[in-house]
C-alpha cells in the first residue's frame, strides 16, 4: 500500500515541482490533440451524413412501354425475391403522370401537345441497409440494366461516389494529420518526462543504489506521462466542444444552412472516453521513449 | 571458511591506466575489513564492483557464492538489496523526512506498512536519531546524517554493510562516535567493509586492514598473512 502511495506521491510530486513544464505540456498536447480532434469530428459527421444520403438513396428501374404486364410482374417478382433489395414501389404510367403534374404543375402543359403519356412505368426500389454502399449500389444495377423489360435503370450516383471519394480524403487527412500530432504530442510529453528525470537524477541514483528496480524507478514518469496525456485530451475536447457550439450557433443563423445545426452532432461519451484514454496512451508513449532514451529503459 | 565475498584476480583499467591489478581478496562472514589507501588507490572501485556498478575488466568477483561478474542488469537490484551503503555525502533525499528516507530500501521491496513503522523505528533508535524521525535532513548535524545514511542501509538487514570514506566529513570525536555504531552493527553479524583513508579510524577499529597503492594490494606486516594475494 505503501509503495503504491509512494509511487503515485513520486508522480504527483514532479508534476508540482516542474509546475510550470507541466502546464506548458499539457496546453501544448491540448493543441495538437484539437487539430486532430477537428479532423476527427468533420470525419465522423460527413460519415453519419453519407449513412443517411446512401440509407435515402432510391433507383428508378425504368421500363419499356412494351413489357406486358405478366412480364412486369414476374420483373417485379424476381427484385423482391433478390436479397440486396429491401423494397420495391410499382409506379404505373398514370401514376407518373399525375404525380409529375402534382410536382411540375407549371410545366404540365408541356405534356398536353403530345397526346400519348411520354412517361414509363417504373420500380422505385430501395436496397437492404448492407448493400447500400456505392460499389454494391453499381453492381446491381448493372446486373439489373441487362434484364428483360428494363428500359434504364437510374440513380444519384455521381453524387454518392463524390461524397465517398471527399469521406475517403477526409479520412486520409485525419490519418496524416493524427499520425504527425500525436507524434508531436509524444514529443512534447517526452520531452517533459525528460527534463523531470534531470531534475531528478541524483535520487534516482540513490534509489539504483538502495536496490530499486527499473520498473520501480519508471513507474512515477509513466504515471505523469500518462496523466499528462489523459489531461491534454480532456482539455483538447473542452476547447473542440466548445468551438463546435459556437459553429452550431453561428449556423443557426445563417438561412442558408438552416436544418444543418440539428443533422451534426458531437461526439458521444464513449468517444470521448476513448480520445482521453488515446490521450493517456500517448502520454506513456512520450514517457517510454524518454525512459529508453536515458538509458533508464533497460535493466 | 564461510567466505563472504571473493575478488580473484580482478583488473581493472580505465582509459588503459589501471586502477586494480590482479587483485585477490576473500572476506568472512562477519568480518570488519579496511580498505585503506590513498585516493585513486582502487578502494571505492572495489567497493562499487560489489554492488555491480561496475564490471572488472579480468577476473571474478563473487558475493554470498554468487558471481557479481555474471548477473544480469536485472538481478543487481536484489544483489543491492543484501549489500548496504553508506556514502561519505550520505546522499539523502532533502525532500523527504528523516523516516521516509530510511524507510525507502522497505518500501522499494514492498514490505508491509506495519513492518516498515516497526522496522524503521527500531533502526533509528540503534542508530540514535529516533527523536529526529520527523525531521528533513536538511536540519541534522553532519553526524546525524551520518548515522541516518547508516540507518537508511542497515534497516532491512543486509548480509554485507559498505562504507566509503563515511568520516571524510566528520571531526574526530563524531568519527569516532559513527565507527563504533559500526563496529555495533558488525557485532550482530553484518559483514562490514570500509573504505578509508584516514589512518585514525585503523586506530579506532582492532580489524583486518587492505592496503591498496595504486591497484594493487600492498603486503603488510601485521595483517599480510590474512591477505590473500
Amino acid at each position: 500500500m505503501r509503495r503504491l502511495f509512494y509511487l503515485v506521491r513520486e508522480a504527483w510530486v514532479n508534476m508540482r515541482t516542474n509546475r510550470m513544464t507541466t502546464i506548458v505540456a499539457i496546453l501544448t498536447t491540448a493543441f495538437t490533440l484539437t487539430c486532430v480532434g477537428i479532423f476527427l469530428l468533420v470525419y465522423v459527421n460527413l460519415q453519419r451524413a453519407a449513412g443517411w444520403l446512401q440509407e435515402d438513396v432510391k433507383i428508378m428501374v425504368y421500363l419499356e412501354d412494351r413489357l406486358s404486364r405478366d412480364g412486369r410482374l414476374q420483373l417485379e417478382l424476381m427484385l423482391k425475391s433478390d436479397r440486396m433489395v429491401g423494397s420495391v414501389l410499382y409506379i404505373s404510367k398514370e401514376q407518373a403522370l399525375t404525380e409529375f403534374r402534382a410536382q411540375f404543375p407549371a410545366d404540365s402543359h408541356l405534356l398536353e401537345g403530345l397526346g400519348e403519356n411520354p412517361l414509363p412505368a417504373s420500380f422505385v426500389v430501395t436496397l437492404a441497409p448492407s448493400f447500400r454502399s456505392p460499389e454494391s449500389m453499381k453492381d446491381w444495377v448493372e446486373q439489373v440494366q441487362t434484364m428483360e423489360g428494363v428500359a434504364k435503370v437510374d440513380y444519384n450516383q455521381r453524387w454518392i461516389s463524390l461524397l465517398a471519394e471527399l469521406i475517403g480524403y477526409i479520412e486520409l487527412a485525419a490519418i496524416g494529420v493524427g499520425i504527425l500530432l500525436s507524434a508531436a504530442a509524444v514529443t512534447i510529453i517526452g520531452n517533459t518526462i525528460r527534463l523531470a528525470l534531470f531534475a531528478r537524477r541524483e535520487e534516482i541514483e540513490i534509489l539504483r543504489s538502495i536496490g530499486a528496480t527499473g520498473t520501480f524507478i519508471r513507474i512515477p514518469y509513466f504515471l505523469e506521462g500518462a496523466v499528462l496525456g489523459a489531461c491534454g485530451s480532456a482539455l483538447s475536447l473542452g476547447i473542440l466542444k466548445m468551438g463546435f457550439e459556437l459553429f452550431r450557433q453561428q449556423v443557426q443563423f445563417v438561412s442558408r444552412f438552416s436544418g444543418i445545426d440539428g443533422l451534426i452532432s458531437f461526439f458521444p461519451w464513449s468517444a470521448c472516453l476513448a480520445l482521453v484514454a488515446a490521450g493517456m496512451v500517448l502520454g506513456l508513449a512520450g514517457s517510454v521513449v524518454s525512459l529508453l532514451r536515458v538509458g533508464e529503459g533497460r535493466g | 571458511m564461510d567466505a563472504m565475498i571473493q575478488l580473484i584476480h580482478v583488473s581493472k583499467w580505465y582509459d588503459r591506466r589501471p586502477a586494480l591489478s590482479d587483485i585477490m581478496i576473500e572476506i568472512e562472514k562477519g568480518e570488519f575489513v579496511l580498505l585503506m589507501g590513498p585516493s585513486g588507490s582502487g578502494k571505492s572501485t572495489i567497493l562499487r564492483m560489489l554492488i555491480g556498478e561496475e564490471q572488472p575488466d579480468e577476473g571474478q568477483l563473487f558475493v554470498q557464492g554468487k558471481n557479481v561478474t555474471k548477473l544480469k542488469r536485472s538481478e543487481i537490484p536484489y544483489l543491492r538489496r543484501k549489500v548496504g551503503s553508506v556514502f561519505q555525502d550520505f546522499r539523502l533525499l532533502p525532500k523527504k523526512s528523516v523516516f521516509d528516507n530510511v524507510a525507502l530500501p522497505l518500501i522499494v521491496q514492498g514490505v508491509s506498512d506495519k513492518d516498515i513503522r516497526r522496522k524503521v523505528t527500531e533502526t533509528l533508535r540503534a542508530v540514535g536519531v529516533e527523536h529526529k524521525r520527523d525531521q528533513s535532513p536538511s536540519s541534522l548535524s553532519t553526524g546525524e546524517q551520518q548515522r541516518v545514511c547508516i540507518a537508511r542501509a542497515i534497516v532491512n538487514g543486509p548480509v554485507i554493510l559498505l562504507a566509503d570514506e563515511p568520516t571524510g566529513n566528520l571531526d574526530p570525536e563524531l568519527t569516532g562516535e559513527i565507527i563504533e555504531l559500526f563496529k555495533l552493527i558488525n557485532a550482530r553479524g553484518t559483514t562490514v567493509v570500509m573504505a578509508t583513508h584516514d589512518h585514525h579510524v585503523m586506530h579506532q577499529v582492532n580489524c583486518r586492514v587492505i592496503t591498496l597503492m595504486q591497484g594493487v594490494i600492498l603486503p603488510d606486516r601485521a595483517v599480510s598473512e590474512r591477505v590473500v594475494v
